[in-house]
């Protein structure tokens, strides 16, 4: 077991975490190596305090190497897998801290979109370009709700708390923003 | 199975941003199993909401990868193609009963070397400084993460009757408060430990004007006058 370093060079992120299912530990670091910047950043959006973030990026990588099995290279991207496996550990230790405030949702349009305009970064992916394009479509305030949903775990209900506004409305208002960003995107 | 609609495609964005409550969203994993089309649209959307973490990263510290190897079971070299098959949260299960079983043979392996391959400098330990800049007026800001000190330097800040407060504002966009500062000559001051644990590069630092003796609330009241970036030295 285990690769030569000169074949994982050429090897994509999908045939890396099929080694990782198979017990390979020189493939498992391989993967961090490829993909560590890039979560902890995710990490970091969620938990913004350094020690939590690293915490959940540990966790992450134990996760990747006990379910790399669950991978399915048929089914989507890697980075995606890797992505959404990262987010929900920190969601998860977010949640759980017993720490986490829920602070209220302003829903007022004038509020600027606090998220920076995708064409001053230059490491962003074509898919990521994409996202936030559309995502600048939406009424800052529908996107701050759907933000908020992915980067804090909070479900429908619970926006609609924060936002103090109806169940239903918030619920229509996201569906319609979730239209909107299909349509942009396809 | 019936065409799939826009209310099916809905749900699944649902799932994919998180939005569904635990029965809600149980009912709609359950589906991801049984429904080609539910889950491909899925699919779509997870790409969709995973692209929303548009920021490019930033390098762990090289113990981050150390912490990972030492937690990895030692002994956890099962059969990997028997785990394909296996739902999730079948295999720690079964991962447990073979390691058990395979334990002798474990012990005869050789460890393998690990290096880490992720340059990263350890980061709490540089300096960093910001300069931060507005309408009007010149602050330097510079952090010692060792000692958990800053220095600030003010020049052409007026504010009249009010106080300066710096600000230190993460990706999450929450301001953590760093004190107030002294517009007319330089000062020392320990940084509050929610702004130490979040102060790194690439955070904002800001100027707020707030009332004399600073924010009442803990967050900025008054308008931001000054910012920048921390960045390393």
């Amino acid at each position: 077991m285990g690769s030569t370093s000169s074949d994982m060079a050429a090897a994509s992120l999908a045939v890396m975490l099929e080694r990782v299912a198979e017990g390979d530990r020189s493939a498992f670091e391989e993967v961090y190596r490829r993909t560590a910047v890039k979560l902890f950043g995710v990490c970091l959006r969620i938990l913004p305090m350094r020690q939590e973030a690293e915490e959940a990026l540990q966790e992450a990588y134990l996760l990747v190497w006990r379910k790399a099995a669950t991978f399915d290279a048929t089914k989507g991207s890697a980075m995606t897998w890797l992505i959404t496996l990262t987010r929900n550990r920190a969601v998860d230790r977010l949640r759980s801290a017993g720490r986490f405030v829920a602070g209220p949702i302003e829903l007022a349009d004038q509020v600027p979109d606090p998220a920076p305009a995708a064409s001053s970064k230059l490491e962003i992916s074509q898919d990521e370009r994409r996202v936030a394009k559309c995502i600048g479509t939406l009424a800052a305030s529908d996107a701050e709700l759907i933000r908020t949903a992915f980067f804090e775990g909070a479900t429908y209900a619970e926006l609609a708390e924060r936002a103090a506004k109806p169940l239903g409305t918030i619920k229509s208002r996201i569906r319609r923003a979730l239209l909107t960003l299909k349509d942009c995107l396809s | 199975m019936t065409a799939f609609s826009t209310d099916d495609d809905l749900l699944a964005a649902e799932l994919a941003f998180g939005l569904i409550d635990d029965a809600d969203r149980h009912l709609a994993e359950q589906r991801l199993v049984e429904d080609p089309a539910f889950a491909q649209a899925h699919q779509r959307w997870q790409a969709h909401a995973a692209a929303l973490f548009a920021d490019p990263g930033e390098a762990p510290r090289p113990s981050t990868w150390t912490a990972i190897v030492s937690r990895l079971p030692a002994n956890d070299i099962t059969s990997p193609r028997s785990r394909a098959s296996l739902r999730w949260w079948q295999t720690g299960t079964v991962a447990a009963t073979a390691a058990a079983l395979i334990l002798g043979a474990v012990a005869l392996r050789a460890p393998t070397r690990i290096f880490v391959r992720v340059p990263v400098a350890e980061a709490p330990a540089a300096p960093m400084v910001a300069v931060l800049t507005g309408a009007k007026g010149l602050v330097t800001i510079s952090f010692d993460p060792a000692s958990g000190r800053m220095t600030s330097v003010a020049s052409g800040l007026d504010i009249g009757h009010h106080s300066p407060e710096l600000w230190a504002i993460p990706r999450d966009g929450k301001p953590r408060m760093m004190g107030i500062m002294n517009s007319s000559a330089p000062g020392w001051a320990k940084v509050p430990a929610d702004a130490r644990a979040i102060l790194s590069a690439g955070v904002t630092i800001a100027v707020s004007v707030e009332p004399l003796g600073g924010s009442p609330s803990g967050l900025p009241t008054g308008p931001v006058i000054l910012s920048g970036e921390m960045v390393a030295v």
